[in-house]
C-alpha cells in the first residue's frame, strides 16, 4: 500500500501537472489554429488596448452591469473562485509537502480557517447545482456532464475536510483526495475548466468588437 | 430534480451523522507522542511514537540511525547523539548551517524509512492522530 501512496503522492503529480500544462498550451494551439482556419477576419479588429480593457473591466468585482444585476450569484463566484486557489495553494500540509521536496515554502494559512474556508468552498459548489436547476435559463443550458464537473471540483476539498479531522476511513480517504486533486488538474484542459485559460480569449474578442467596431463598452 | 436534491439532503445529513458520533474515540490521549514544545504554534498534535515498540517491532538496533552526527556534510561514523535534542542542530527554520529543520527531519526520517521498508504510517493523519 506504501508503493502505491508513494506513486499517487509522487511520479502521478508530476505526470498530473505536465497533462495539466501541456494540456492547456495544446488547447490554445488547438483554438489558434481554429481561429485561423474559420474566423481569421477578427484579426483585423483585434487589439490589445481593447483586449486589456475588458479583461481588467471584468476583473473588478460587480463593475461590468450584468454582474450588478445578479450579486448574490456574482459575490458567490467571486468569493468561489478566489478560494478555488488559495485554500490549496496556501494550505499548510500543502506547502509542507512542497518544502520536503523542493525546500520552497511561503504563507500558509491557520489550519482551523482553511477549514472554514473548505466548507465555504463546498457550500458554494451547492449554491451552482442548486442555480443551475432552478434559474430557467441556466437550467436550459444545462446538461449533466456540468454536474458531475461541480461533483468532481467538490471532490478533492469534501475528501480534504474528511481526511483532516481524521473522521473515519483515513487512508482510503487521503488517496481519494489525492487522486481526486490529480484528477481536477488533468481534467483542466479537457473540459469547461478551460476557462480558466479561455476567459481572457473571450474578453479579447468581445471587447476587440465592443471596442474597435461598435465604439461601446463591453461591461 | 426533487429526487436530486432530497439525494444531496440524504448525504448532507449522513455526513454529519458521521461526524456527530465519530469524534469521541477514547484513549488516544493516553498515546505516546513527541513532544511539540519546539514549535511556538503547532498546527497538529504531536506524532504518535512509542520509541521502544517501535525499535522493537522494527527491528532497529543501530541508535546512530536517528541520533546521528554530522560533521558538515558528512556522517561522523561510530557517533551517535542521543544526549543532545533533535533541535540542536535542527532548528525550526532551515538556515545556512543547516538545511534540514526541525519539522522536516522528523518528517523525512520517519516516512521514507517507512517507504523504503513499505511498512508503516506515511500519511499525515497517521502519526498526527487527533
Amino acid at each position: 500500500m506504501n508503493a502505491f501512496i508513494a506513486f499517487i503522492m509522487g511520479p502521478m503529480v508530476w505526470i498530473a501537472f505536465l497533462i495539466f500544462i501541456l494540456g492547456l498550451i495544446f488547447k490554445l494551439v488547438v483554438i489558434i489554429k481554429d481561429v485561423n482556419a474559420r474566423e481569421s477576419y477578427v484579426y483585423s479588429y483585434l487589439s490589445v488596448k481593447y483586449s486589456l480593457r475588458s479583461i481588467f473591466a471584468w476583473l473588478i468585482p460587480f463593475f461590468p452591469q450584468s454582474t450588478r444585476q445578479s450579486p448574490v450569484f456574482y459575490a458567490i463566484s467571486y468569493i468561489f473562485h478566489l478560494l478555488l486557489f488559495i485554500v490549496p495553494v496556501f494550505l499548510m500540509s500543502h506547502i509542507v509537502l512542497v518544502n520536503e521536496a523542493f525546500q520552497l515554502s511561503w504563507f500558509a494559512l491557520d489550519d482551523t480557517l482553511a477549514d472554514i474556508l473548505t466548507v465555504i468552498v463546498v457550500l458554494a459548489l451547492v449554491f451552482f447545482a442548486v442555480r443551475r436547476q432552478t434559474v430557467p435559463e441556466v437550467k436550459y443550458l444545462t446538461s449533466f456532464n456540468d454536474y458531475v464537473l461541480l461533483i468532481i471540483v467538490a471532490l478533492p476539498f469534501i475528501t480534504g475536510f474528511l481526511a483532516y479531522h481524521q473522521f473515519f476511513f483515513y487512508r482510503q480517504m487521503v488517496i481519494a483526495h489525492v487522486i481526486s486533486g490529480e484528477l481536477v488538474l488533468i481534467l483542466i484542459p479537457f473540459s469547461k475548466f478551460s476557462h480558466m485559460v479561455m476567459a481572457p480569449l473571450t474578453r479579447a474578442y468581445m471587447g476587440s468588437e465592443f471596442g474597435n467596431v461598435r465604439h461601446a463598452k463591453d461591461w | 430534480m426533487t429526487r436530486t436534491l432530497v439525494f444531496m439532503g440524504f448525504i448532507l445529513f449522513l455526513f454529519t451523522a458521521v461526524v456527530a458520533f465519530s469524534n469521541t474515540e477514547p484513549g488516544t490521549d493516553e498515546l505516546e507522542r513527541l513532544d511539540t514544545s519546539a514549535f511556538e504554534k503547532p498546527q497538529r498534535p504531536g506524532a504518535v511514537f512509542g520509541h521502544d515498540d517501535h525499535n522493537e517491532m522494527a527491528g532497529i538496533e543501530d541508535c546512530d540511525v536517528c541520533h546521528h552526527v554530522y560533521d558538515g556534510k558528512n556522517r561522523v561514523e561510530g557517533e551517535s547523539s542521543e544526549d543532545s535534542p533533535c533541535s540542536e542542530c535542527h532548528s525550526l527554520k532551515a538556515n545556512p548551517e543547516n538545511l534540514i529543520s526541525l519539522s522536516v527531519a522528523y518528517h523525512k526520517r520517519c516516512r521514507n524509512c517507512h517507504f523504503e521498508t513499505n511498512k508503516g504510517p506515511v500519511l499525515c493523519g497517521e502519526c498526527h492522530i487527533k
